[in-house]
């Protein structure tokens, strides 16, 4: 017994001990490979669940760069703006961080803690306006250089709709009639439920959106003030969301994104209005699950759009004491090797590189091909419409769990829209 | 004695003994109550406050829009929090406080840890347990419902206006009713037991015992969990955070004035996510303010009862 006894505390101790040992070993071997004189530098970033991704990328800059150290240092993605804001008020930020895209990013240059790319070539010459515009200053300053977009779509269960004999649906009334003929055979017919808040609002509404608006001409129009909230367009998108209601598992009001995600994964649902990043988890907890993904259903076929996010750029710290080392990192994520790398370890984001790599994710290949002869456009409030109360965002939300719910009518969704941006967006004053 | 008139007077002995314990309380207490109650009348970008607007921050949340009907909602949801913890919570534990002292009862003490265990449980597990049980698509308590044909009521209990705030409230009164059953308990044992034999002879029920010598020995004690409770229940937000999320859904119906002072003072509005810290010590200080009146008015009323030691 005691022996035994013994034994076990000694694994324990070893166990603990073990990741310490494993630690110091990968430090000296970056030490080892730059002679010595080793610059180290930290990159920040939301995705926590992409250490070891970000490692294999950052051992790859090594092997290019054995003088620069970077450790990759991600916060939640609820906490990492107000981190963020925090460290580099107080002067503790990392070297090189993640970027928002458009007003929470602008905000955080204009206060000087963003350093200005505007003049580094690399980054004129290797991203299309399109994708620099997101990081841009309303002058065209660039604050940050793009990174990884996100797509959304509707993942299907490929065995279920065999199964069932149905086709992907390419009007919004073809997906009504696909989703009833779903439940009639006993299934779920979507996933989604409105516990969480933030997913009806960035993978339903913001994914569906832009076939029932119009694209991203549609969204201009908006935002110039040209088109009221309310137009019948806008209730159209609260009226798709409406007719989800029957659709959705029973209990809908407290299922929760974690709880969809079980749903689709477990074969109960068929459908899942989501976005690109969850391929990598659907991958790792299901190898064999047989799913893909359609394009979301528009009220005709060709007014299909794609909302293609920008999701995440870099910048540079103007306070860091190693910016030289920074500014090599950095152009060197904008280089073929990061971008393969990046691609394709993180499966579902896409590198925003002109000449994108060709990817070896079957899934994430699936998004992509989305995207061809399909208007593009990013999540409908993120340009301009966040930053004022009530948000785009909030709006969007709050109406779509309520048209969800039947609090109130997809009209009054859209007037309460009008209603709440008037109050401050100058434009729709 | 002529001389001692000119010496400073001495100064006490007991001063001595209370200068750490004032210093660790100015320290941590009082001085980050009077920022907090100074920020609360400036404003500013993030965490850089440093434009003066008076009560501005005050009109706001109190008058203003979409702002005063969060706050007024949050407001509201709080005394309802509080209310269902007085009745469920507290009743519950004075009622197992006496069923505890009763002698009559085998295996008290094993009842007592049962009763405790929650208590000792982390909010976060709580909050991940009910999820579990209350989950729509395979919760155990809309299963039980199903199992014994009372499938009709089996509910999204999380989901609904109204109902989620008292059973978030609910979850919490299970997790905490514990403490006043140890509270109550402690006070009980304390009663002398020839008070009880007095009363045995006289003759009296167990009612009149109860509620001539139990009720008003305890009654101090219960000032004390009222005032505990109402404490504790105006600077919740752990439970709601745990088992709603930051917004207390649905339709911000169970946000409570913690989830409201948190999304405003510190984590700012989900995506964007910059707090409005000015206006976030605004609510902290108005939730100061309700604390500081409840309590004396609480004390007041548990003390004027002519049950005074």
């Amino acid at each position: 017994m005691k022996t035994l006894r013994n034994a076990l505390i000694a694994l324990v101790l070893i166990g603990l001990v073990m990741p310490v040992f494993a630690g110091g070993q990968s430090e000296s071997n970056a030490a080892a490979q730059g002679g010595g004189d080793v610059t180290e530098i930290t990159f920040g970033s939301w995705r926590v669940d992409d250490v070891d991704q970000m490692n294999r990328l950052i051992a790859a800059f090594n092997e290019e760069y054995p003088n620069i150290a970077v450790v990759f240092d991600p916060t939640t993605p609820p906490d990492y703006n107000a981190t963020l804001r925090l460290q580099l008020e107080s002067g503790i930020a990392p070297d090189v961080f993640y970027a928002r895209s458009y007003a929470t990013g602008q905000e955080l240059f204009s206060e000087g803690y963003m350093l200005d790319l505007s003049d580094e070539a690399y980054v004129s010459e290797r991203y299309d306006d399109g994708a620099r515009a997101p990081w841009q200053m309303p002058d065209g300053t660039q604050f940050a250089m793009p990174l990884v977009a996100v797509s959304h779509g509707v993942y299907y269960n490929q065995d279920l709709f065999d199964e069932l004999g149905l086709d992907i649906p390419q009007t919004w009334d073809e997906l009504m009639n696909v989703a009833q003929q779903i439940k009639d055979a006993g299934y779920i017919p979507f996933a989604n439920g409105l516990a969480d808040e933030w997913d009806i609002a960035e993978v339903v509404w913001m994914n569906i959106a832009p076939g029932f608006l119009g694209g991203r001409k549609a969204r201009l129009a908006y935002e110039a003030g040209e088109r009221p909230f309310n137009d019948d367009a806008m209730v159209s998108v609260f009226e798709a969301m409406a007719s989800l209601t029957p659709y959705l598992p029973d209990g809908y009001q407290a299922i929760n994104y974690n709880d969809s995600k079980a749903l689709f994964l477990l074969g109960e649902a068929a459908m899942w209005f989501d976005g690109s990043w969850t391929i990598s988890e659907f991958e790792a907890s299901n190898p064999d699950f047989n799913w893909s993904v359609f394009a979301p259903p528009a009220p005709t076929a060709d007014a299909q759009a794609i909302t293609f996010h920008p999701d995440a750029g870099v910048a540079i710290n103007p306070a860091s004491d190693n910016i030289e080392a920074a500014k090599t990192f950095v152009e060197w994520l904008s280089g073929p090797t990061a971008s393969q790398i990046l691609g394709n370890e993180l499966a579902g984001f896409f590198p925003m590189v002109a000449d994108a790599p060709t990817l070896t994710n079957e899934h994430a290949n699936d998004f992509l091909a989305l995207n061809n002869g399909r208007d593009l456009d990013v999540r409908f409030p993120w340009p301009k419409l966040m930053n004022g109360d009530p948000s785009g965002y909030t709006l969007i939300q709050q109406g779509s769990i309520n048209v969800i719910t039947g609090n109130i009518t997809p009209q009054e969704a859209a007037d309460q829209m009008e209603a709440g941006l008037s109050q401050w967006y100058e434009p729709a004053m | 004695m002529t001389a001692r008139s000119f010496r400073l007077p001495r100064i006490p002995v007991w001063i001595w003994y209370m200068l750490p314990g004032l210093l660790v309380y100015t320290a941590f207490m009082a001085v980050p109550l009077f920022k907090s109650l100074q920020l609360s009348l400036y404003t500013g970008s993030g965490f850089q406050i440093d434009t003066f607007v008076g009560f501005d921050n005050y009109r706001r949340l109190l008058t203003e829009g979409e702002v005063s009907q969060r706050f007024w909602g949050a407001f509201g949801h709080t005394w309802v929090f509080f209310a269902v913890h007085m009745i469920v919570q507290n009743s519950l534990g004075l009622l197992f406080a006496l069923l505890l002292s009763s002698e009559a009862i085998k295996g008290r003490a094993l009842y007592r840890t049962i009763i405790f265990i929650p208590a000792t449980l982390a909010i976060v597990v709580t909050g991940f347990l009910w999820k579990l049980l209350l989950n729509p698509q395979w919760g155990a308590v809309n299963l039980m419902l199903e199992a014994v044909g009372l499938g009709a009521f089996a509910q999204p209990w999380l989901g609904i206006e109204g109902v989620s705030l008292v059973v978030i409230s609910l979850v919490s009164s299970w997790q905490w009713v514990g403490i006043p059953t140890m509270i109550f308990l402690s006070a009980l044992q304390a009663i002398s037991g020839d008070l009880f034999e007095a009363a045995d002879i006289d003759g009296a029920s167990s009612w009149t015992t109860f509620s001539r010598i139990k009720l008003p020995l305890i009654w101090p004690m219960m000032g004390v969990v009222a005032i505990l409770t109402f404490t504790n229940n105006f600077n919740a937000f752990d439970v709601v955070f745990a088992m709603a999320g930051a917004n207390g859904p649905p339709n911000y119906s169970s946000d409570i004035l913690g989830t409201y002072f948190y999304r405003v003072g510190i984590a700012g509005e989900h995506p964007v996510g910059i707090p409005d810290m000015g206006l976030g010590a605004a609510v902290a200080s108005i939730i100061f303010v309700v604390l500081f009146v409840g309590v004396l008015v609480m004390r007041t009323v548990f003390q004027s009862d002519g049950t005074d030691d």
